[in-house]
Parts: C-alpha cells; structure tokens; sequence
C-alpha cells in the first residue's frame, strides 16, 4: 500500500506540490487529472521515488520508501515516464531484459526469461520482437515499453501521460491494456491523464489536481461532473451520460447550451443503436462532432478556423494535412 | 536483429583482427621476420617479435579498445553521440597532468604520469559533467562544443604553463600520437584495469544510456555507475595519453560505427566494440608504417584522416536521418499505420 503524507515539493521558490496526501487505492485505476503545471507528474515523480522531496514522507506497506533500497523499491513500484530516448538501437527483447534488472542484476536465470516470455506475449510483441525501438511505431513502442515494465513484476505501476503522442485507436488499445493490468494482474495503476474522457471511461478513482494541490478525488461519478471540473481546469465544461458513462465535451462556447443537454442524449442514444458499435468513443466523439455542427455550425467553422491557425503556427506539414482532412 | 546476423557479425570482426594482428606482426624495418623463419624457429625473427613487434602490437590494440570504450560510456553517459573523451576535455586534461608532472618531479616515471594524468583528467571530466548537469543542456550539439571549448581552454593552459616553465619540446613529443617508441609501453597494460571495470558493469552502462529516470526506476544507483564510467575514462585517458599521445577520433566514430552494426545494448557489443576499435586502429598503423617504408608517420594522422572522412560521413547521414523522422512522425500522426490490432477482454 502506498501513502503519502505531507508532501511538499518545490522548484525554487514556488510550490510545486503543495503539503499533499493521498492513498492510492489498491487493484485499481487512478487517474490524476489537471492543467498543465498542477503538479500531477511532480506528484508521480514523487510517489515512485524519482524525484526528492523537501518534507513529507512516501510510505510504501507503511516503511518511508527513503529508508527502502533502491533495488527493492524498483521491485515494488514501476515508472514510465515519458522522456523515454527514442533514438537508441536497443531491440524490443533487450529493452524487457532490462526490465528484469532490479531482480537478477543483469544476469538473467530462468525465471527470469521465463518472466520476459510472458510479459512479450502479454503484449502481443512476439512477432516484432527483435525490432530496435527507434523503428517502431508510436503505439508498439508504447507496449515495449509496459512490456519492460511488466516484466519488472511490480504490484505499482505508474505511468507518465502514456498517451502522448498516440492517435485515438492507440490511445484507446492503451488504456484497455491498462484495465487489463489491473483486472486480470492484479496491478495498482497510477495514470496521469490530459484527457478527461479517457479518465472518465476507464479510470476507477480520479484524483484532481490544481496549484499543487488535491482539491478532489472520488469515483468518476463524484469528480466527472460539470462543477468539480469547471474549477480543475478553469474552462466551461458541458458533460453528457451515455451508457452510464460520463463525456466531457469542453471545445468552447457550449454554456448557453445546457437545456439542450436531453436532447442531445437522446440523440446519441438513437444514434449509438444504429451505428450498433462497440467502440463507445468513438461513436460519442464522431456524434457529438455531427450534433454540434447541426445545431451550432457557425460556433464550429470558428472553432476549426481557429484549430486550423493553431496548427499553421505548430508545423506547416501537419497543418496542411488536417485543413485537407477536415474540409474535405 | 536476427540472433544469427549478429554471430556473423562478430565473427567477420574478429577474422579481420586476426588477420591485422599478423600482418602487423610481420612489417618492419627487419626483412627476417616472415612466417617461414618464423614456422622454422629463425631465433632472430621471434626475438624481433618478442622484444619489439609484440608490444607494439598490443599496445595499438589496447590503445584502440580502451578508448573505444572509453567513448561509449561517454555517449552512454551523456546519452549523447556525439561525444568522446576528446570532446569532453579529458585528454587534454591528462596532457596538463603530464606536463605538470614533468615540470614538480622532473622524472620521466610512467606510473607517477600515469597517476597525475588520471588525477586531472577525472576531475576535469567531474567538472565538466557536473557543469554541463546544471547548466541543463538538452540540444545535442552543443554539449560537444561546449566541450570542445572548454578542451581548447584547458590546452591553453598547458601551453602556457609549458611556456613558462620552458617545456614545450617536451609538450610536443607527448601531443604527438605515435607507436613508435619501442619500450615505453608499459603503461599501455594499465589500459587493462577500465577494460575489466567496463566489462563487468556493462549491464549497468546500457541501462544508464537510457536515461536517469529508465535508471532510478530499475533501481540503479545513477551517480554511482556514472562515477564509476568517469574513472574508466579518466584511466583510458591517462594510460593511452602517457604511452602513445593523443589518438583522435577513435572514441568518437567506433561507438558510433559499432551502434550502426551491432545495436546500442552496451552489455551485448561492448567485446565486438573493442575488437572493432582494435581493427581501427591496427588497420591505421599499418598504413602509417607502410606509406614511408622504412620509416613511419605519426599514426594519429592516418586516424585523423580516416576518422575524419567517416566522422564527416556520421554527420551527413545524422542531418538526414533527423529530416526523415521529422517526416515520419508527421505520418505517423496524421494516418493510421497498418499494424495487427492487440485484441481486448
């Protein structure tokens, strides 16, 4: 069990982390969601010992992870995050040796491999085994990487916003993969999420951060709902249910709109039924798309107006693609 | 990589050195030393061996292989491929050892060059890590800049404290790498202690290039296996720089060569890195003392030649690669790539 207590954590002289508590529940999914700068992977750094701390202490099974070896903490608790170096020729089989590390040294026994086995196979990366990782995509690389993690064998597992940079069917198979850890392995996930909605469908406990501090934490039915969020993230949040499921839509503008909000859900509902898909996400994002441009279409030409220029500053090649993809 | 590949690999690695290592043997100024008089027991030819050929040899291959090595825990180290020891001011710092060495005691004792070598270059290797750590450098380049900058500074004072203590004939003779000085290589066998050390550690170094946070979160204690990497260098810097002078290049394009063939998993190539470091290097003598024959040129200019174009070649193909992934990830991003779908429960 992992407690933390008082933690308090600053670059210079500002508090990053300002005197935080938290118990993380066990065989479970949390997500710590927030803005950019609230802390949440301050706090991941934190709870998994990669970062020190000025007061407070992690307790791990009730012993302060300080007074715990290095080597005994890394069989316990598990980190990715997400500065991982891209460009190295390490092989996929490689990087899950390393995994195994903190429990044979660098020289692997047999159970050891035997360890390796299972976790490339839980991954489905058997075929692409002998890869280097700079040659994978961005999602087989993101499951090269659990892959090591799992062959780490430890009860904590926390992850680093693992899905940056993924497009929306890795994003999803990720966090299947992550359910599956916990509901199948038995894992503890610690998760730091940008997405609300992914939090809100998969997480079991969301943990909301803001300035440094915890100002919420509950199931997703306690933390996904329009007042908590408003004030996480500062933004006008509108949130529709569809099979008990809660999704944020947060592009703007939609405030005025909140009578409107049965209409929209039946309207979901009738269309979920004759799409008859199993891919709840998808439907959700691709109706809510169709729903807003039917009822508030001028609201929508701003927003992707707005998107499109957003993106001519990023880079002109993607800009380019997404003016191709959205109006054509 | 295919698990056969890699044998072959190897094994063509080590063909290759065999063949130098003889070849090697066998030219020199003494036209008695051929593999007949030798197959015959000819007592002169094996003397030559023995006494002259041998050591020479050796010292080449231990020369190459240390700093070989020696360069790949620095690109471990700093993540970083475009560092060496040279470009990280360590071998200039061993040459300040030396002179300064020179100039307190005056003796030309191998071992107490060796050690005040040793002394400056890993402080200076300390001082410019923990410099480059807290400056937070992340761009690629100009860590190698910066180092070699604060190399050239650190030649400047040996130049100048050479000046002033009217040494720089002898600063010339030691900045000049050669392996021509028949028995002045005992030192070059200290080159053995940091080949063990990094053979021994090898697991940990490849773990270390994967960053710190890879490294704390399997438990690894960083500073510790960094410091342990600095002393290796520093020994490398010391021994090769006291016996044969300074050899550019090696540590810089053989990790990077040895990555292109052989992958980035130090635990796994760091013997077929020295073997490759070794067919450098004896491949460069060779030439050196043929072009001339009977005499020979400095070898650190048929390496700074060779090294050079190769190096040059390493950037040229890094610019471009950098250009390609910028593109590929701008794909990968904007379409879907075909790849088996992992089913879920």
């Amino acid at each position: 069990m992992i407690q933390i207590r008082n933690i308090v954590q600053s670059y210079g002289r500002e508090h990053v982390l300002d005197n935080i508590s938290l118990d993380i529940k066990e065989n479970a999914i949390t997500a710590l969601i927030g803005a950019n700068g609230a802390g949440k992977s301050t706090l991941l750094g934190v709870a998994s010992r990669l970062l020190p701390v000025i007061s407070g202490e992690v307790l791990l099974d009730n012993i302060n992870i300080k007074s715990i070896k290095t080597r005994e903490v890394a069989k316990q608790i598990a980190v990715l995050k997400q500065t991982q170096s891209l460009s190295l020729k390490v092989t996929i089989n490689e990087l899950v040796e390393f995994g195994r590390f903190p429990h044979c040294g660098g020289r692997l026994k047999a159970e050891d491999r035997e360890k390796i086995e299972e976790s490339i196979r839980f991954m489905k990366l058997n075929d692409i085994r002998d890869k280097f990782i700079d040659e994978l995509s961005g999602g087989q690389r993101q499951r090269a990487f659990i892959a090591m993690i799992l062959a780490q064998d430890t009860k904590y597992i926390f992850l680093d916003e693992p899905l940056n940079n993924l497009d929306i069917k890795y994003s999803v198979e990720m966090m299947h993969i992550i359910r599956k850890l916990v509901r199948r392995l038995n894992k503890t996930v610690v998760v730091v999420l940008h997405d609300i909605n992914f939090a809100s469908a998969y997480a079991d406990y969301i943990v909301a951060m803001k300035d440094g501090k915890i100002i919420n934490q509950g199931s997703v039915k306690e933390i996904v709902c329009c007042d908590v969020l408003n004030n996480v993230f500062d933004h006008d949040f509108n949130i529709i249910e569809h099979d008990n499921r809660r999704v944020c839509l947060y592009y703007g503008h939609n405030s005025h709109r909140h009578g409107e909000n049965s209409h929209i859900h039946e309207e979901n509902k009738h269309c979920a039924k004759l799409t008859n898909s199993t891919n709840q996400q998808d439907v959700l994002s691709h109706d809510s798309t169709r729903e807003d441009l039917k009822t508030n279409k001028n609201k929508m030409q701003e927003f992707f107006k707005f998107k499109y220029f957003a993106d001519k500053f990023k880079s002109k090649k993607a800009a380019s693609n997404s003016n191709a993809k959205k109006f054509s | 990589m295919k698990y056969t590949t890699f044998k072959i690999k190897r094994l063509v690695i080590i063909v290759i050195f065999a063949a130098l290592f003889i070849v090697s043997l066998l030219i020199g100024a003494v036209k008695d030393v051929t593999i007949k008089n030798l197959l015959t027991g000819n007592e002169l030819a094996w003397q030559i061996i023995w006494v002259s050929r041998l050591p020479r040899t050796l010292a080449v291959i231990l020369a190459a292989a240390g700093l070989s090595v020696a360069g790949l825990i620095m690109q471990a180290i700093s993540r970083n491929k475009f560092m060496s020891p040279s470009t990280a001011g360590a071998t200039n710092a061993a040459g300040l050892g030396i002179i300064i060495a020179f100039i307190l005691l005056s003796t030309q004792s191998g071992i107490i060059q060796t050690l005040f070598a040793f002394f400056f270059s890993l402080i200076s290797t300390l001082l410019f890590t923990s410099v480059i750590n807290h400056l937070k450098v992340r761009d690629a380049v100009y860590i190698p800049l910066i180092g070699m900058m604060y190399g050239g500074l650190i030649s400047a004072i040996t130049t100048l404290i050479a000046y002033r203590f009217d040494v720089m004939q002898m600063l010339q003779t030691i900045n000049n790498g050669t392996f021509a000085k028949i028995g002045n290589f005992t030192m070059i066998y200290v080159i053995l202690i940091p080949l063990v050390l990094a053979i021994l550690f090898s697991s940990k170094f490849s773990i270390i290039g994967l960053g710190e946070d890879f490294s704390k979160n399997l438990g690894l204690n960083y500073n510790r296996v960094v410091f342990l990497g600095l002393v290796i260098i520093a020994l490398v810097s010391a021994a090769s720089y006291t016996a044969v002078g300074p050899l550019p290049f090696v540590g810089l394009i053989i990790p990077n060569m040895t990555s292109t063939f052989y992958g980035d998993n130090i635990k796994k190539t760091i013997t077929d890195l020295m073997f490759f470091g070794a067919d450098f290097v004896l491949l460069c003598d060779i030439i050196s003392r043929l072009v001339i024959f009977p005499f020979e040129m400095s070898v650190s200019l048929t390496i700074s030649i060779f090294g050079g174009i190769i190096f040059m070649i390493y950037i040229i193909i890094g610019v471009k690669r950098s250009k390609q992934t910028k593109i590929k990830k701008n794909h990968i991003i904007s379409t879907n790539d075909k790849e088996p779908q992992v089913t879920h429960d």
